[in-house]
């Protein structure tokens, strides 16, 4: 189980101030937290380095959590941002398959996730966009299979990505 | 499913030094900061207008000023607040703000009609220095939060960009406004609120690549 916002908390809080410690245990739960987060968004061969990405990012930005704020909701901040940064530089190869590779779902974790998830994100997009994102962006289609397989035209489904992740990147902090 | 190897824990937690966190209030005082050392720029520059304190100035030059401060510790504000990612943040009140100081310019094309606010912006010898001038000035700010921007981690870049520069230019214009002694509606709703226009522009292209991380 992950450990909760009060202990996350409590290990930044203690981190901020040199124990490495419980740095090591709070870095051990992010990631934990972090291949559960990005468990349907990211194809499994660049989740570790997408992980590996966020944990430097909370590393070399662990002086910008405030701590009278919540953990959870500042990680999740990060998470998002390096996501749609993610998603706009790498092309999924095809041999990659989204498989059913889910952790188990632990509720009491549940609510705090659904508010900051990726989904939440993908809400605020148009089906289209989002359809074509996913074909694209996660599972690795082509533009042209996307296409066939939307009936999109080509230049809409760039048209479409392109807006979609600007969306996207809008809806960072806004979201929840 | 594969795991980040523990060695990279071993050697994020190997190079953890303590770190002062980032407060809000820190933000707050480096942009108080730049206002009032823009303040002090103006009246070496060009003078404050001391009319302005002596019961000459009209009530446009109050409600304009004062809607130009507003706007710009609102814009100021949210900026500081993004430099530290939160999922949640939003930047209702500098947007609300923003859109409040759309009534001048408004207030001065019912007030002129679309002739004389025309005339208005040809004719005013005043209106193009002031412009540079707010633009101008609202640098100082634009530096300090594009400073503590690069300090934090913020995640809506083209929105920090876009605050900032609005943020500038309300300030900026709002310190030069204390100069300025032309003081009635068509001069002021005008020339006053084109450098948030502005400001806002380039912010929104400039300051993104300055501050992304």
């Amino acid at each position: 189980m992950i450990a909760d916002e009060a202990e996350m908390a409590s290990m930044m809080a203690a981190a901020q101030k040199g124990d490495a410690g419980m740095y090591r245990a709070l870095l051990a739960e992010v990631q934990l937290w972090l291949e559960r987060y990005y468990r349907k968004r990211v194809a499994p061969a660049q989740l570790d380095d997408l992980v590996q990405e966020v944990m430097l990012a909370v590393h070399h930005k662990r002086a910008t959590w405030d701590p009278s704020r919540a953990f959870y909701p500042w990680l999740a901040a990060i998470a998002r941002y390096r996501w749609v940064d993610h998603l706009r530089k790498v092309y999924r190869s095809a041999e990659d398959e989204l498989g059913d590779h889910d952790a188990p779902e632990d509720s009491e974790e549940e609510a705090v996730m659904a508010r900051m998830s990726l989904e939440r994100l993908f809400v605020h997009l148009p089906e289209k966009q989002v359809e074509v994102i996913e074909l694209v962006k996660i599972e690795g289609l082509s533009i042209a299979e996307a296409s066939a397989k939307t009936g999109q035209s080509e230049s809409l489904v760039k048209v479409n990505i392109h807006r979609g992740l600007k969306k996207l990147s809008a809806l960072v902090e806004k979201a929840e | 499913m594969n795991r980040v190897p523990s060695s990279l824990i071993d050697e994020l937690a190997s190079d953890l030094a303590p770190v002062q966190p980032l407060r809000l209030w820190q933000g707050v005082a480096l942009v108080a900061f730049a206002a009032v050392a823009t303040v002090l720029l103006v009246e070496l520059l060009d003078g404050l207008w001391h009319g302005a304190f002596t019961g000459q100035a009209s009530p446009e030059f109050f409600i304009t000023n004062g809607m130009l401060a507003l706007l710009g510790a609102a814009a100021s504000f949210a900026v500081v607040k993004m430099a530290s990612p939160r999922v949640g943040n939003s930047h209702e009140g500098a947007r609300w703000s923003a859109l409040m100081l759309a009534i001048l310019p408004v207030t001065a094309l019912v007030m002129l009609g679309i002739s004389g606010f025309f005339g208005t912006v040809t004719s005013d010898m005043y209106g193009v220095d002031c412009f540079l001038a707010g633009s101008a000035f609202g640098l100082v700010t634009a530096g300090a939060l594009t400073l503590w921007l690069r300090r934090g981690a913020p995640v809506s870049l083209n929105a920090a960009g876009t605050y900032t520069g609005i943020a500038a230019g309300a300030i900026g214009s709002f310190t030069y406004g204390l100069a300025c002694p032309v003081d009635h509606i068509g001069h002021l709703g005008i020339w006053h609120v084109a450098p948030v226009v502005l400001s806002a522009i380039i912010g929104r292209f400039a300051i993104p690549p300055l501050v992304r991380w």
